[in-house]
């Protein structure tokens, strides 16, 4: 076990924490609602909005995560832990496949957003895991020590359209 | 019996170290995630801001009625479940506790330290809470402000009254609507909120 989600999951009073960092626990139809309202009303700007705030939030969350286990110092042990949180965080399952410093190929087999999306709205025409591309992009810089923003993340399958797995690329910018 | 917080927070802690093999945590007939509230806030707040001037009214009305859809449906579930009849059903002994049990579960999500001050059956929902998260992430990110910025807490508190005084579900929804007077982004000591029958 790389690390002790017991004690990483913590409680003062009413507050919730990470890595030390204050978190919620918000169930499908929450963050399901906020991701169409913002792209009902935004078209791309809610999307692009929807990919920078989870690209932020992971990118400070997983540098607090190694901060805080500084053992971990191969890429192979951060791509495990980056994986290994997505999970015990309720997001869903990850697979880096194949990822490099230059960007590389990223595989989820199912995801909170892709069950919550298809719960409350059914197939989409378009690729939806925004939530999911931002936080890739957030961690993938954090783990090859890039500065915010430096990768960009296409989904060019998505299982919100019934595809059997959600197929990410990640690039450099 | 009073509403035991510390043993739905225990059981929403437990509970959520609990995954099954898709990586998803069912947890009081719900599909819950944890995730910083940097997140949430960043939605919201930038939301309001790419709205732009003048569109400030229709931001805040999306955000707030995003959330009490997603209030009433979350809560409708929560109360269905198999961890509420087991947890906090025993627990309550009258209509009215349910807004207990639901304020319970809310401060075990983490949303704030939610404390029903007043309710009045079929009319009126008071509730305060002086470290709600969304209040606490504007005025680090952006300081002060003129109105209340808790959109979250605001729709769920309407939703808890369309819950228990609207119409079955799911024909109850917006029956009842929250007002926010106080919020500590305005320099109050805590933020209130006041869900009181819809007007429309």
């Amino acid at each position: 076990m790389l690390i002790d989600w017991r004690s990483d999951l913590a409680r003062d009073g009413h507050r919730v924490f990470i890595s030390g960092l204050p978190i919620a626990m918000h169930c499908h139809h929450y963050n399901i609602n906020l991701h169409k309202t913002l792209e009902d009303t935004l078209r791309e700007g809610g999307v692009q909005l929807l990919y920078k705030a989870a690209e932020e939030a992971s990118f400070i969350g997983f540098q607090s995560f190694l901060n805080q286990y500084d053992r971990i110092k191969t890429i192979k042990s951060k791509l495990e832990l980056a994986a290994t949180i997505y999970q015990n965080c309720g997001l869903g399952i990850i697979h880096f496949k194949k990822v490099g410093p230059h960007g590389g190929e990223i595989v989820s087999l199912s995801s909170h957003h892709v069950t919550g999306w298809l719960a409350k709205h059914g197939r989409r025409k378009t690729p939806g895991c925004h939530f999911a591309r931002g936080w890739i992009a957030g961690v993938m810089a954090v783990i090859y020590d890039r500065q915010l923003g430096y990768y960009t993340v296409e989904e060019q399958a998505c299982k919100m359209m019934r595809s059997n797995e959600c197929i990410f690329r990640v690039m450099e910018n | 019996m009073a509403i035991d917080g510390i043993k739905i927070i225990h059981a929403v802690m437990e509970g959520s170290l609990i995954r099954d093999r898709k990586g998803i945590i069912p947890l009081f007939g719900v599909y819950l995630s944890l995730f910083f509230v940097q997140y949430y806030n960043r939605l919201s707040f930038d939301f309001e801001k790419k709205m732009g001037k003048g569109r400030e009214d229709e931001a805040e009305a999306l955000l707030i009625e995003a959330a009490q859809e997603c209030g009433y449906a979350t809560f409708h579930g929560i109360r269905n479940s198999w961890e509420w009849d087991e947890i906090v059903g025993p627990m309550i002994e009258n209509k009215e506790d349910q807004i207990l049990g639901f304020t319970a579960v809310a401060v075990a999500f983490g949303w704030g330290d939610l404390e029903v001050k007043e309710l009045i059956a079929k009319e009126k929902l008071v509730i305060q809470v002086s470290d709600s998260y969304e209040a606490t992430g504007y005025i680090k990110r952006h300081g002060s402000a003129n109105s209340g910025k808790c959109y979250m807490l605001r729709g769920v508190a309407g939703a808890f009254m369309d819950l228990l005084y609207g119409d079955d579900y799911p024909d109850g929804l917006f029956a009842f609507s929250a007002e926010e007077p106080l919020c500590r982004v305005k320099g109050d000591p805590y933020c209130e909120f006041i869900a009181q029958r819809s007007s429309y």
